[in-house]
């Protein structure tokens, strides 16, 4: 059984189809690529999967559950975490404190208990530092973790966002362009953090990416998406080659040598790394 | 159907069903009373659209460029310098705060939170209203008509005074530039495109700071101009005067016919004007007390969570 | 990320001298003498507060009282305004329902004081609760124009209604038996503040602070780490209804007369320019600020004598020489008030709570920084519009 999945997910905008029949599977332990142009729709995808936008017909299903009608911080209470292409994170506060924030379903008190102060809150609070104190170790965010998040470089900015979201403690992680912004060595750790939370923590995952060598090395299936509509699936290599992606992402040039010589060279470059 | 054609549908229309519902409850003169007052929300209202069109800012100091223009022209005309002088004395008196308040407050503030330009306008129209205050004393005084003939004409049982009409006529007229100022000639076209498109109106040669000078000037004038053709209505003014009763429902107006859209704002002042006027008049409301403020109120929130683009404003 | 060089902390160093994040070595322990003066300070802000007001007269104590009323009223707009980003232009209304409640309660049901400041609590909670309902579906801007809407609906309305608020007479709000003179009524102020600021600083050091943190900034980003942002908005007007609600019970019975003609919307504006000026989100600044709003007009006039160097010192005197008409002691606020809220809009988003840092920085036990500024970002209410 999956723990995450698209039916046949259909959305419009005014006039534009963003996505038709979307269908996504994210099976238990699985680390699934979404690729495909800009434009494709796959952020469109992510968004009707944790609640920002209601998809037209098609339904969400989390470990077998419905949760199309659930809003975003439901889907978030039963495992679902997710991070941003601009990097989901208060920016006004600090990396300690973006922890605890994510730690909001885990504090055990209500409201009016918190804001009167009933002794159980301070106790409950100080757990909650500790927690986020571990997740901190963990990441190596140790020494900036009193430092506002405004004013962290991009690369640094994308750990503490991971942090965060881990901090929500998620079964299924959907992870939008992880890699944007790396060079390739900072990819491939990245990919070692990947397969890492799937050992460790038994995370499925599931990342629109467009950084190949990654999605290849990590991705267990990968979706292609092209204006909306899925392209092609299956195992990394099969999709890669598949000439219809490589025409999604070359255009109609994808059957001239010289543009295929290219492409070969690039890829042997980048995979050197 | 054209865009052009629903609106006038759609504004046709609605005047239709309020003038007919005002027949049959009797209450016409309300339609006369609230005709005028509307025209002065109306005129107060094409100045908060233009600003919000073209800046995206709600300007809380709209009201207080007329209540400075009516100042200067109560300090001239008790100067006896001619009145169609003072009336230009006035104006200019209230270009020039327009352009003060667009270089010392909304241009530092340009890249802002919109709600922080809301808050900085307000302090300009507290700090006008402080000024008057300190140099004029908290007190009434009286202000000329330009046309000072009462009660020439009678529709409906009610009398419209010759300064009633010249402000309508005023409005149609400014109407009827506005229109073509914005649809034909460059400036206006460019006004409308630097709102959209600050970097590629830059990138076109037109700079976005004098248009925005421009812009805030000619919102001062047409705030400057409800100011001296309203006030001498009522005939008597203080500190604050058009912001006080007039900045409320003008705001109201501007969001009835649509933020974006300036016969939007001619349709929301008429609304606004004849809502009022009925619930002050209408017997069924005599018992409540503050009925112009509280219809005003209803008015909003019923636009505000039913259409909130208002009548003739784009869809969000 | 790793390719950032972080100095070593260097545990022997001499000078101990920041990272590039602001950090030291070591947190700072103050020296004995080092807390010996925070001490002092810490005591002589309390005569202030505490001593000083004894031996005053009587119209005195009511400003004073007046002062800390109004900082309560700043920390119940600060909620709405610093911490969850709503635009609130006709606070006055909070406040006003919540004066005209307790005069009620107390001369026409003849109830005793506390259950009267109970009820205007609630009272002020459902009326927030209801603007804040409204907020949930009118965007940013727009709530701005229904609040100030509302609020000049309250004064002419609500507060008309003759049963309940008297009409153009007013309510008596006398003050309650054992704090029956404004001495003791100020001490009793102090209390309700002293837990206003200790809920305040609950609210932001637990989740629904955090939450409310979060979901002003980026609602959606609130919402997938877990937060019900409509809920929590909902909370904040609650809590600030709450507050008002008790600035204004108290704000009834320290006039002793409760009536409409005070909640114009000026006052609303006043409000909003306190809490600006004090600075959002900063509890301290806020206080000051507001207690400087209420005081100011007394503090123009006041003629200060230092009797070490036999000085005389009067603003009001001073302002005289300005051109023009007198600038007096009533008006001056007028003019200042809005010049101060530009001034912190334009150029010290921060506001007082901001200028303040260095000094509340180094009572909290850190070293005394003159350019600590806290966070260089503060933006005034910067609401999804």
């Amino acid at each position: 059984m999956s723990v995450l999945e698209t039916r046949e997910c259909t959305i419009r905008f005014g006039g534009v189809q963003a996505a038709t029949d979307v269908s996504i599977k994210v099976g238990e332990w699985e680390i699934v690529g979404i690729i495909g142009p800009n434009g494709a729709g796959k952020t469109t995808t992510f968004n009707m999967i944790t609640g920002f936008y209601k998809p037209n017909s098609g339904t969400v299903r989390f470990n077998g559950v419905d949760i199309t009608e659930l809003s975003v911080h439901e889907r978030t209470a039963l495992g679902l975490g997710r991070t941003f292409q601009n990097v989901g994170l208060v920016k006004g506060s600090t990396v300690r404190e973006n922890l605890k924030t994510a730690q909001h379903l885990h504090a055990e008190y209500g409201v009016v208990a918190g804001m009167l102060g009933f002794p159980r809150t301070f106790r409950t609070e100080k757990w909650l530092t500790d927690r986020a104190e571990a997740v901190l170790e963990i990441m190596g965010l140790g020494d900036i973790a009193d430092t506002r998040v405004a004013g962290l470089p991009y690369g640094v900015l994308k750990r503490v966002e991971v942090a965060t979201v881990l901090a929500t403690d998620p079964d299924v992680l959907l992870l939008d362009e992880p890699s944007s912004g790396m060079g390739p060595e900072e990819a491939h750790r990245l990919g070692d953090t990947l397969l890492e939370l799937r050992k460790e923590f038994g995370i499925a995952i599931a990342m629109i990416e467009h950084h190949v060598p990654l999605v290849v090395r990590v991705c267990d299936y990968v979706y292609c998406l092209n204006f909306g509509e899925m392209l092609a699936e299956g195992k990394p290599e099969e999709v890669r080659n598949h000439p219809e992606v490589v025409r999604a992402y070359l255009g109609e040039e994808a059957d001239n040598p010289i543009v295929q010589a290219a492409e070969a060279a690039i890829e042997e470059l980048v995979e050197t790394d | 159907m054209t865009d052009r054609l629903r609106t006038a549908l759609i504004g046709g229309g609605v005047a239709l069903v309020v003038v007919v519902l005002l027949f049959i409850f009797g209450l016409q003169r309300a339609l006369i009373f609230g005709l005028v007052g509307g025209a002065t929300y109306s005129l107060v209202a094409l100045g908060l659209v233009l600003v919000y069109k073209s800046s995206g800012v709600f300007n809380f100091a709209q009201g207080e460029f007329g209540t400075v223009a009516v100042f200067a022209l109560f300090l001239l005309t008790t100067n006896d310098v001619p009145y169609g002088l003072a009336i230009i004395g006035a104006l200019v008196v209230a270009a020039v705060m327009g352009l003060l308040t667009e270089r010392l407050v909304v241009r530092p503030l340009f890249d802002a939170p919109r709600v922080t330009l809301l808050v900085a306008s307000a302090g300009v129209s507290l700090l006008a209203i402080g000024v008057e205050i300190w140099f004029g004393e908290a007190k009434l005084r009286n202000v000329d008509k330009a046309l000072p003939r009462q009660g020439r004409f009678k529709i409906f049982n009610a009398s419209i005074s010759d300064q009633e009409l010249l402000l309508i006529f005023t409005l149609i007229v400014l109407g009827v530039l506005l229109a073509l100022f914005f649809n034909r000639t460059n400036l206006g076209l460019a006004i409308l495109g630097a709102s959209q498109e600050p970097v590629a109106t830059e990138l076109v040669g037109i700079s976005v700071r004098r248009l925005s000078s421009f812009t805030w000037a000619i919102a001062a004038l047409l705030g400057g101009l409800a100011g001296v053709l309203t006030i001498p209505i009522a005939n008597s003014f203080g500190p604050g005067a058009l912001t006080a009763g007039v900045l409320i429902p003008s705001f109201t107006a501007a969001v009835v016919g649509g933020m974006t859209s300036l016969p939007g704002a001619f349709l929301g002042g008429i609304i606004v004007g004849v809502v009022q006027s009925v619930a002050v008049t209408a017997d069924f409301l005599e018992d409540v007390p503050g009925q112009s403020s509280l219809s005003v109120f209803v008015v909003l929130v019923i636009v505000l969570t039913i259409r909130p683009q208002g009548l003739l404003g784009k869809s969000a | 990320m790793a390719t950032e060089v972080t100095p070593e902390a260097d545990e022997t160093a001499l000078v101990d001298t920041p990272d590039e994040h602001g950090h030291h070595a070591q947190p700072h322990t103050p020296s004995t003498a080092g807390w010996a003066g925070r001490g002092v300070v810490v005591l002589l802000i309390s005569w202030l507060v505490l001593l000083f007001p004894l031996s005053r007269d009587v119209s005195d104590l009511r400003l004073y009282g007046l002062a800390v009323i109004y900082a309560i009223i700043g920390l119940s707009l600060n909620v709405l305004l610093g911490y969850t980003g709503q635009i609130s232009l006709g606070h006055q209304a909070f406040v006003g329902i919540g004066a005209f409640a307790s005069a009620y309660m107390v001369s026409v049901q003849g109830q005793p004081f506390f259950v009267a400041v109970l009820v205007s609590m609630v009272i002020g909670a459902l009326q927030a609760l209801v603007l804040g309902a409204i907020s949930l579906r009118v965007r940013g801007l727009y709530f701005a124009l229904i609040t100030l809407s509302y609020g000049i609906m309250a004064e002419g309305t609500l507060f008309n209604i003759e049963k309940y608020t008297g009409g153009s007479a007013g309510q008596a709000a006398p003050l309650p038996e054992p704090f029956e003179t404004p001495h003791k009524f100020y001490y009793l102020c102090l209390l309700f503040l002293a837990a206003v600021v200790w809920v305040d600083w609950r609210l932001m050091k637990t989740k629904g602070g955090r939450a409310l943190l979060a979901l002003r900034e980026n609602p959606r980003v609130a919402a997938t780490l877990g937060i019900d942002v409509k809920l929590y908005t909902l909370v904040a007007f609650v809590v600030s209804g709450v507050f008002a609600g008790l600035g204004g019970a108290l704000f009834a019975h320290n006039s002793e007369i409760v009536v409409s003609n005070t909640y114009e919307f000026r006052l609303a504006l006043v409000f909003v320019i306190m809490t600006t000026v004090g600075g959002l989100r900063s509890r301290t600044g806020v206080i000051v600020g507001s207690a400087f709003f209420a005081l100011l007009g007394y503090l123009i006039e006041h003629e200060y004598t230092f009797p070490l160097v036999g000085w005389h010192l009067n603003i009001e005197s001073l302002l005289a020489k300005l051109p023009g008409p007198d600038l007096t002691a009533e008006l001056a606020p007028l003019v200042l008030g809005p010049l101060l809220l530009l001034i912190t809009l334009i150029q010290y988003p921060g506001g007082i709570g901001q200028q303040l840092r260095p000094l509340t920085g180094w009572l909290r036990g850190n070293r005394f920084d003159i350019h600590d500024r806290g966070d260089k970002e503060v933006v005034v209410a910067d609401v999804r519009a």
